[in-house]
C-alpha cells in the first residue's frame, strides 16, 4: 500500500512537472522572444528606455527563479510567490508609466502581453480563482493606465479589447488545463487508494476465513462429535466421562483462542490459559518454570501442552505443571490427581511422552528435542 | 532422612518474618508435627534471633526480604558464619536468589508455596545440620549454568530434574527405577558438591566432612569436582556480596 501510494505521488509529481516546464518554456519564448524583440525594435521610441529594460529584467529575474526552482524540483514558497507577484505588478506599472502616449496595447506596449504569462508561471500550482484574479488585476492595471494616463480614443479601446483576448484567453486556457489535470490526478490517486483498500480488505477477509476453516477443522475432530452427541441425546451430561470430555474440549478451545495472541512466550501463555481452566474449578495449580528456550511452532506447542491440558482439565484438587527448557530441549511436566487419562500421541516427530504413577496421582512428561539442524551450539 | 530419629527430639526453631499470618501458619505446622517443634516468633526483629530464646533455637527460619526489594544476604551470611542452621523461607522463586542462598551456606531454600509440604522436614533436617532440597531449589540447581558450578553426573542431573518436575520422591524413584533412598542420596551428593565448591563456612565444612564420614562421597570424588572447576573457582568467590 505504501509503495503504491508513493507511486501515485510520483505520477502526479511528473504530471505537474511537465506542465510547469511547458508553461515556463512558452513564457520564456513569449517574454524573451516576442517581448524582448519588441523592446529592442522600439528602443528609441521610449521616453525612458532604461525603465523598460528594468521592467524586462525584473520579469526575466522571476522566470530565472522559476527555472532554478524547477531544476531543484521545488515548489514556490509562499513568501517568495508573493514577492514575485509584487515584482510582476511593479514591472508592469513601471513599463506602462513609460510607454509613449497613444501606444497602449501595441507592440510597443510589450509588457501587456508578457507580464500576464510570468504571473501564470508563478501561480500555476495555485487554485484556479487566484489565477483568474491575477489576470483580471493585470487587465485592470492596463485599463487603468489607458483611462487615466492616456487619451481614451476609440482606436485605443478597440486595440485594448482585441489585445485582451490574447492576454486573458491563452493564459486562462493553460490555467484551466492545469486545474483539470490536478483534479484528475487527485481523483486517480483516490481511486487507486480505494482499490487498494478494497484489495486489502479482501485479502484480510480471505485470511480470516482460511484461519476459521482451519480452526473449525481442528474442532471437528473432537468437539463437534461431542456437541452432536449432546444434542441428539446419545451422550448425557450426567455421566462423568462426558463431563471429562467436555472439560477437556473447553480447555482445548481456550488454548486455541490463546494461540492467536501475540505474547513474548506463547508456550507459557497457553499453559497459563490451561491452568486457568483448572483454577476456575477450584483446583490448586502450581506453575514453575526453569530455563529459556527458542520460539516453538504451534504444532510443537500443542503436543507439549496436550498432556498438561488434559490433566489440568480433569484434576480433582491439585496439579503441578513445570516447564524446563534450554536451546535444544523443552519438557512440560504435569503431576495431578486426575487418575488415568487418555492423551493423544504426539503428532510432531521429536516429541515424546512418558507417563508414570498410580490410579490416583499421575505424572506425565512431554519432551521436545530439537532436530539436528536446529540445534545451536549455545551450551556453555 | 525423616526416618533417621536420633534421641534429641525437642527441636526448636525461631522464625523471622514480618507477616503475622505466615508466622502463625508455620506455628500451626510445627505444633501439628510429630513430634512437635517448638517455635519462637521473632516477628521482624532480627535482634531476637541473637538474644533470648531465639539465640538458643536449633534452626533459624529466615524471610529473605524483610525490607521489600532488598534481600538480606548480609544478614544470612552473618547467621551462617556464627554457626546457625538457616532455612531461607522466601517469596522469591528465581533461580539466582536460591543458588546464592545455598552458596552463602543456607541449609535449605524454600519458596512460600512449598512451606506446607516441605518446611517441617526441612526443619528436622536442618536441626541435625543436614541440607534439605525442596523441588524449587532442585530446579534452580539443575538450571544453574554459572561458570563456577560444580560438575554433576548425568544421573544427579536427572534426579534433580525429576524431583523438580514431580515433587514426589516416590514418582522419581519409579521413573528412574531406583529406591527413594537413592533419590535422596543423589540430591544430597549435589548439595555436598555445591558446599565443597562454594565459599567456606562452618555449616558447609560440616556438611562435607559428615558426607565423607557417611561414605556419601569419597575424597577422590570431591577432589575431582574441585579440579573440574578450579580454573574458574576465583570467579565464584568474587561474585559473593561484599
Amino acid at each position: 500500500m505504501a509503495v503504491d501510494d508513493t507511486g501515485e505521488v510520483r505520477t502526479r509529481a511528473q504530471l505537474q512537472l511537465g506542465l510547469r516546464t511547458a508553461t515556463l518554456l512558452v513564457t520564456v519564448v513569449i517574454v524573451c522572444g516576442l517581448g524582448l524583440s519588441s523592446l529592442v525594435r522600439h528602443w528609441d521610441r521610449y521616453d525612458q528606455p532604461l525603465a523598460q529594460a528594468g521592467a524586462f529584467a525584473a520579469l526575466a529575474a522571476v522566470l530565472g527563479v522559476e527555472a532554478v526552482l524547477l531544476v531543484l524540483r521545488r515548489p514556490w514558497r509562499r513568501s517568495l510567490r508573493r514577492t514575485a507577484i509584487a515584482v510582476v505588478f511593479a514591472a508592469s506599472a513601471l513599463s506602462y508609466a513609460t510607454v509613449p502616449d497613444g501606444r497602449t496595447s501595441t507592440s510597443v506596449d510589450w509588457v501587456f502581453g508578457a507580464a500576464n504569462w510570468v504571473g501564470v508561471v508563478v501561480l500555476l500550482g495555485r487554485p484556479l480563482w487566484i489565477l483568474v484574479a491575477f489576470l483580471l488585476a493585470h487587465e485592470l492595471t492596463a485599463l487603468l493606465n489607458l483611462l487615466v494616463f492616456d487619451d481614451v480614443s476609440r482606436a485605443a479601446l478597440l486595440r485594448f479589447a482585441t489585445g485582451s483576448v490574447n492576454v486573458i484567453g491563452f493564459p486562462l486556457c493553460v490555467a484551466v488545463v492545469a486545474s483539470v489535470l490536478r483534479r484528475l490526478g487527485s481523483a486517480a490517486a483516490a481511486a487507486g487508494r480505494e482499490i487498494e483498500q478494497a484489495r486489502t480488505a479482501e485479502a484480510v477477509a480471505a485470511a480470516a476465513h482460511r484461519l476459521r476453516q482451519q480452526r473449525f477443522a481442528e474442532l471437528a475432530e473432537n468437539t463437534i462429535p461431542l456437541l452432536e452427541g449432546l444434542a441428539d441425546g446419545s451422550l448425557t451430561p450426567d455421566e462423568a466421562g462426558v463431563q471429562r470430555r467436555c472439560a477437556i474440549e473447553a480447555a482445548r478451545m481456550r488454548r486455541l483462542f490463546a494461540e492467536v495472541d501475540t505474547v513474548a512466550n506463547p508456550l507459557l501463555h497457553e499453559l497459563r490459559h490451561c491452568a486457568d481452566v483448572a483454577d476456575r474449578k477450584g483446583v490448586l495449580v502450581e506453575l514453575d518454570i526453569r530455563g529459556r528456550w527458542p520460539p516453538l511452532p504451534v504444532a510443537v506447542r500443542r503436543d507439549l501442552t496436550e498432556a498438561a491440558l488434559t490433566a489440568l482439565a480433569t484434576a480433582a484438587s491439585w496439579a503441578r505443571v513445570t516447564v524446563i527448557g534450554d536451546s535444544a530441549r523443552v519438557s512440560v511436566s504435569v503431576v495431578a490427581d486426575c487418575g488415568a487419562v487418555d492423551v493423544p500421541s504426539p503428532k510432531v516427530p521429536g516429541v515424546r511422552i512418558d507417563t508414570f504413577g498410580d490410579d490416583e496421582t499421575i505424572w506425565m512428561e512431554v519432551q521436545w528435542q530439537a532436530t539436528r539442524q536446529r540445534t545451536t551450539p549455545s551450551r556453555r | 532422612m525423616a526416618g533417621d530419629s536420633t534421641a534429641d527430639d525437642a527441636v526448636t526453631a525461631v522464625i523471622v518474618d514480618d507477616h503475622v499470618a505466615i508466622a502463625a501458619g508455620v506455628r500451626y505446622w510445627c505444633e501439628q508435627a510429630v513430634p512437635p517443634i517448638a517455635l519462637v516468633d521473632a516477628g521482624n526483629r532480627l535482634g531476637e534471633v541473637w538474644t533470648g530464646p531465639g539465640a538458643a533455637a536449633d534452626v533459624v527460619i529466615f524471610d529473605l526480604e524483610l525490607v521489600p526489594g532488598k534481600p538480606a544476604f548480609g544478614e544470612l551470611r552473618r547467621l551462617v558464619d556464627s554457626g546457625r542452621y538457616v532455612i531461607v523461607y522466601s517469596q522469591h522463586v528465581d533461580e539466582a536468589t536460591a543458588i546464592k542462598c545455598v552458596d552463602l551456606g543456607a541449609l535449605a531454600y524454600l519458596t512460600k508455596r512449598e512451606g506446607q509440604a516441605h518446611l517441617v522436614p526441612a526443619i528436622r533436617a536442618a536441626a541435625r545440620g543436614r541440607p534439605y532440597t525442596a523441588p524449587s531449589l532442585s530446579g534452580a540447581l539443575m538450571a544453574d549454568d554459572a561458570p563456577g558450578r560444580p560438575r554433576l553426573s548425568v544421573r544427579e542431573a536427572e534426579v534433580l530434574r525429576s524431583w523438580f518436575a514431580s515433587s514426589s520422591k516416590e514418582l522419581v524413584a519409579a521413573k528412574l527405577n531406583i529406591t527413594v533412598k537413592t533419590v535422596d542420596t543423589h540430591i544430597t551428593r549435589v548439595r555436598i558438591k555445591y558446599a565443597n565448591a562454594g565459599r567456606t563456612a562452618r555449616t558447609k565444612s560440616e556438611l562435607v566432612s559428615r558426607a565423607l564420614d557417611d561414605g556419601l562421597v569419597t575424597l577422590a570424588e570431591l577432589n575431582q569436582t574441585v579440579t573440574a572447576v578450579s580454573g574458574v573457582h576465583p570467579t565464584a568467590e568474587d561474585s559473593l556480596p561484599a
